[in-house]
């Protein structure tokens, strides 16, 4: 009894520490668990400038929300437009609109008019070395007569055949956005819509920015709508999804969450007339789940967000050592005192601990740094929750304070009729049809390792997303080319072998476009390069130039002023003058600049079709320095391998829990595994039948079963008399507190959870009607 | 002062007081669904010395656009729809500009499909319409509300009849361009086949 005392005094001193070291966390220091999935890959594999790019073009899209206003008529458009703006000037504090005006239009091409004449298309470059000086001379004059020359962009002499302004015509297509009376405008056959780029003042991923903003885009809305009944509005952001996924995951919690809860509750009320073994379970689930938290944050210095998900999964194995002393609590004599009891119990307890534990440690043998994060929570988790268990529950449950309802007795006594495998025909038969038909089914399995998988966002969301991509032709921020030298010269040189293949692709219809750094500020060679074809070609003696002067009426001074006036323009471009430019604003993403010594740069690609990735990737084939970059394929990759680590890893701990129990149990330690493991392959079966591809979560609900499984087997082995209702009853409980907690997860929309539910509660049924089925056949000792 | 306070009220009332009876002029204008007719085009250019004189035929026709064909001193012709703005030397396409990829071809298309036609109700969304009318002619002053647009096309002058006679177009820079128009008629038949079929 003193001894008891001790352990449990000591066990809440060691509890109080890690209440106040998680205060410490939570409220102190404010921690935040990492959500980049990238973190989870081995750190050997991790590209720091590869990362920093791919953070480079998802950071500036996160906080960005793309409005489109759009009626049949401008003036609609732009009265519904100011409507909306001027709710959202009411805020400034959440957003910041993006002002556009006149000014930065003449700053933004003064830059590129003083460089002018090394500013030329691919086109224009092509046609300078193959077409004659009759060619030059015509485009001269068409431009000098034409009443409609298309905008001034300066006197007819500055740029006399026109090259400056079939550039600046090409550099306006790389976006249809236009400014028209102090608004962006942007059109298809049907509407013209006004562009509102606004960027959030507030994290898009702060729950409590979503239930500020959201509200604030829907008055801003019904502002536009009163202005204009018939305006339509087009909206997208990373907020948007972000919020939609808040508002569904906490309707999942409250409607599935209720349920579950209110399943165990009435479960253990009917089971031990008490709240009290509900509360305590939770207790020790909770000190493991805090302990965990505690000890990983001071190995790992943080957490990641896929940890805690899975860590949270331990809940299903941790009941288990809390329930199972209930119920043998409950069955045994009211005589025999709590802590007396816990040592019949130990050896047990500890196997299905050091099972768990076991299992779970094999993840911390993989390469992967987010496995083996989650291994080391788990198993911390569990050693919580189990010294939780053997430290107060002792001293917390007496004899007399449970008492046995109708529904433990009536379920109980349904072990008697449960069928017993014996060695006879019908087992062979039986053991047959099952291999054949888990066979058949787990061959039809599939795998699906699609990021995509994971999250699945409302159709309008979706519909608005791919009309604001078709609208504004936007490059996507997930495929793109990585290119990297170890100077500016060498990166913008590179970009431009890259764009040569990619005018190809443009060419045959794959891509429609691109954007780059090298289409503003060619590579100095380039630009010496083109200096000398326009001197060559259009400025030289019997030239284009003087052609024009003659056809003209104009002298030997006029041609000697004009070719002074361009020459004056050929000064070189360089990246800096442009990065310190305002017309370089919406391209600065693309330059990462220095890191480390390596320049790198981004090449984003317009109209990419999914069916056009195959071979638009190979555009990088044999380019030094040049990568192809693509996020969705990368992240799915890495689930697709953390899929098979985890497959193989599921393996190694049936084999590592096989070994450890073989000491206590001898021959009959395959009957402790063998339920798990048929109920594991007929789930796989199950699954394939109902033709679902396998994903990651599937295998690490395997995992978690493999868990909950074998303690069942080793509740059953360890009371191996079929007139001892005591472990039977443990394991009802704990399966159904599973099926309750994780097999609800199955009525998830989210896919991810979904596949993880749906094992788990395919899993667990089947383990739970297997168990029995794997009793001794005859008595006997436990040694 | 009291005169600059005037000047100010009207310059903030606007387009609802416009000093031009814009509906007279509408009224006057014969707006047939084909028009084509010969230009005379005379442009001063800032740094050259002499004007350059061009002369041509142009056709606007309602609901689809204009064709202006320069024929002296070399061919040259620009053809403006709804979707695309394209400009022939000869059989070669010099410059194309599509709709789909360039938003501003649909406003263009209409600013100078109005001015051909005269549509000076069109074009008092874009410019400050400033001028006089009399008995059976009218000229205005077109003035960009857009600082953006006035320093792409500066100032411009219309003066006509039952049609636009006269377009001058000058800008900051010193640039002049000035066309005339002339024997113009209208209906089917104005069009000939050639022109026909270029639109």
């Amino acid at each position: 009894m003193n001894r008891t005392r001790q352990f449990a005094l000591l066990w809440a001193f060691a509890v109080c520490l890690l209440l106040g070291h998680n205060a410490y966390l939570w409220l102190v220091q404010r921690i935040v668990p990492d959500t980049d999935i990238m973190a989870l890959l081995p750190v050997q594999e991790r590209d720091p400038l590869l990362q920093q790019s791919f953070s480079h073009m998802v950071d500036a899209a996160q906080q960005r929300v793309v409005v489109l206003v759009g009626a049949a008529g401008w003036q609609d458009a732009r009265r519904a437009a100011d409507a909306y703006s001027a709710v959202l000037a009411s805020r400034k504090e959440i957003f910041e609109a993006t002002p556009i005006g006149e000014q930065t239009q003449s700053d933004w091409l003064s830059l590129f008019q003083r460089h002018r004449l090394v500013l030329l298309t691919a086109q224009q470059e092509a046609q300078l070395r193959t077409q004659p000086a009759r060619f030059w001379l015509e485009a001269a004059l068409s431009k000098l007569y034409s009443p409609f020359g298309g905008p001034n962009l300066g006197a007819w002499r500055d740029d006399p055949f026109g090259l400056f302004a079939g550039w600046l015509q090409e550099r306006a297509q790389e976006t249809p956005v236009r400014p028209r009376d102090g608004h962006l405008f942007v059109a298809d056959a049907q509407r013209q819509y006004v562009l509102l780029p606004l960027t959030l003042k507030v994290p898009a991923l702060s729950m409590t920015a979503q239930e500020t903003v959201l509200p604030l885009l829907k008055q801003a809305g019904d502002a536009a709508r009163k202005a204009t009944p018939q305006v339509e509005l087009i909206q997208a952001g990373v907020i948007l999804h972000a919020a939609n996924a808040s508002a569904q995951a906490s309707g999942e919690v409250s409607t599935i969450g209720i349920g579950s809860l209110l399943g165990i509750v009435l479960l253990m009320w009917f089971a031990f007339h008490s709240f009290k073994p509900i509360s305590l379970i939770l207790l020790s689930i909770g000190i493991g789940c805090l302990g965990a938290l505690s000890v990983c944050w001071l190995l790992f210095g943080r957490v990641h967000l896929m940890t805690l998900v899975f860590g949270a999964s331990l809940i299903g194995v941790a009941q288990d050592y809390g329930i199972y002393f209930l119920c043998n609590r409950l069955a045994a004599d009211e005589k025999l005192d709590s802590p007396a009891l816990l040592k019949r119990l130990l050896p047990g307890l500890g196997l299905t601990l050091l099972a768990a534990v076991i299992g779970y440690m094999g993840l911390a043998l993989t390469p992967f740094p987010g496995l083996r994060q989650m291994a080391v929570f788990s198993a911390l988790g569990l050693v919580f929750a189990w010294l939780t268990v053997v430290c107060w529950f002792p001293a917390l449950i007496g004899g007399r304070t449970l008492k046995s309802g109708a529904l433990v007795r009536g379920y109980g006594a349904a072990l008697q009729r449960w069928p017993l495998l014996r060695m006879n025909g019908a087992t062979l038969l039986a053991a047959v049809a099952f291999a054949l038909a888990a066979g058949y089914g787990v061959s039809r399995l599939g795998a699906n390792d699609d990021i995509r998988l994971l999250q699945n966002p409302p159709k309008h969301l979706i519909a608005d997303q791919l009309k604001l991509s078709k609208l504004l032709d936007a490059p996507t921020p997930v495929q793109y080319f990585l290119v990297r030298g170890d100077s500016v010269e060498t990166v913008l040189q590179r970009e431009e072998a890259l764009k040569a293949r990619l005018d190809l692709m443009a060419a045959a219809g794959r891509i429609a476009g691109y954007q780059a750094m090298s289409n503003w500020v060619p590579s100095a060679r380039t630009q010496a390069a083109r200096r000398q074809l326009i001197e060559d070609k259009l400025l030289a003696a019997g030239g284009p130039l003087h052609a024009v002067a003659a056809q003209t009426g104009e002298d030997a001074q006029w041609i000697a002023a004009t070719a002074a006036g361009l020459r004056t323009a050929a000064a070189p471009l360089t990246l800096d003058d442009f990065l310190k430019a305002p017309a370089s604003e919406p391209w600065r993403h693309l330059w990462l600049g220095d890191v480390n010594g390596v320049y790198a740069s981004i090449v984003a690609l317009r109209g990419l079709s999914g069916t056009a990735v195959p071979q638009v990737r190979l555009a990088a084939d044999g380019l030094e320095g040049v990568q192809w970059v693509d996020k969705v394929a990368e992240i799915s990759s890495v689930l697709g391998r953390y899929r098979e680590y985890m497959s193989w890893v599921v393996l190694g701990a049936y084999a590592v829990v096989f070994a450890l129990l073989f000491p206590r149990y001898r021959r009959r330690t395959w009957r402790v595994l063998a339920p798990t493991a048929l109920a594991s392959i007929a789930t796989l079966a199950l699954l394939g039948f109902a033709s679902q591809n396998l994903q990651l979560f599937h295998v690490l609900a395997l995992m978690l079963l493999l868990g909950v499984g074998v303690d069942y087997g080793i509740f059953m082995q360890e009371h191996p008399d079929r007139r001892d209702r005591t472990p039977w009853l443990a394991v009802g409980m704990s399966a159904a507190n599973t099926i309750l907690s994780f097999g609800l997860l199955g009525l998830s929309s989210t896919p991810a959870l979904q596949a993880f539910g749906l094992t788990m509660l395919l899993g667990t049924a089947l383990v739970w009607l297997i168990v029995p089925c794997f009793g001794s056949t005859k008595e006997s000792s436990n040694d | 002062m009291k005169t600059i306070l005037f000047a100010v009220a009207l310059a903030a009332l606007g387009p609802v007081h416009a000093a031009v009876p814009v509906a007279k002029i509408q009224a006057m204008l014969a707006k047939p669904p084909v028009m084509c007719g010969r230009f005379d085009q005379s442009k001063q250019l800032a740094g050259m010395k002499k004007p350059l004189a061009a002369n041509g035929r142009f056709c606007v026709v309602a609901g689809k656009g204009v064709l202006w064909r320069t024929l002296q001193p070399f061919p040259s012709t620009l053809r403006l729809t709804r979707d695309e703005i394209v400009n022939y030397q000869g059989d070669r396409v010099a410059m194309r500009l599509d709709a789909k990829t360039e938003p501003t071809v649909r406003m263009i298309n209409n600013v100078l499909f109005s001015l051909l036609s005269g549509d000076l109700a069109q074009l008092e969304t874009l410019f400050e319409v400033d001028g006089t009318v009399d008995a059976n002619s009218w000229n205005v002053v077109l003035k960009p509300r857009q600082p953006a647009l006035e320093k792409a096309i500066g100032t411009i002058k219309l003066d006509g009849g039952a049609y636009v006679k006269t377009i001058v177009m000058g800008d900051a820079g010193g640039d002049r361009t000035t066309i005339v128009f002339s024997a113009i008629q209208s209906g089917d038949a104005a069009m000939s086949k050639e022109e026909a079929a270029l639109f």
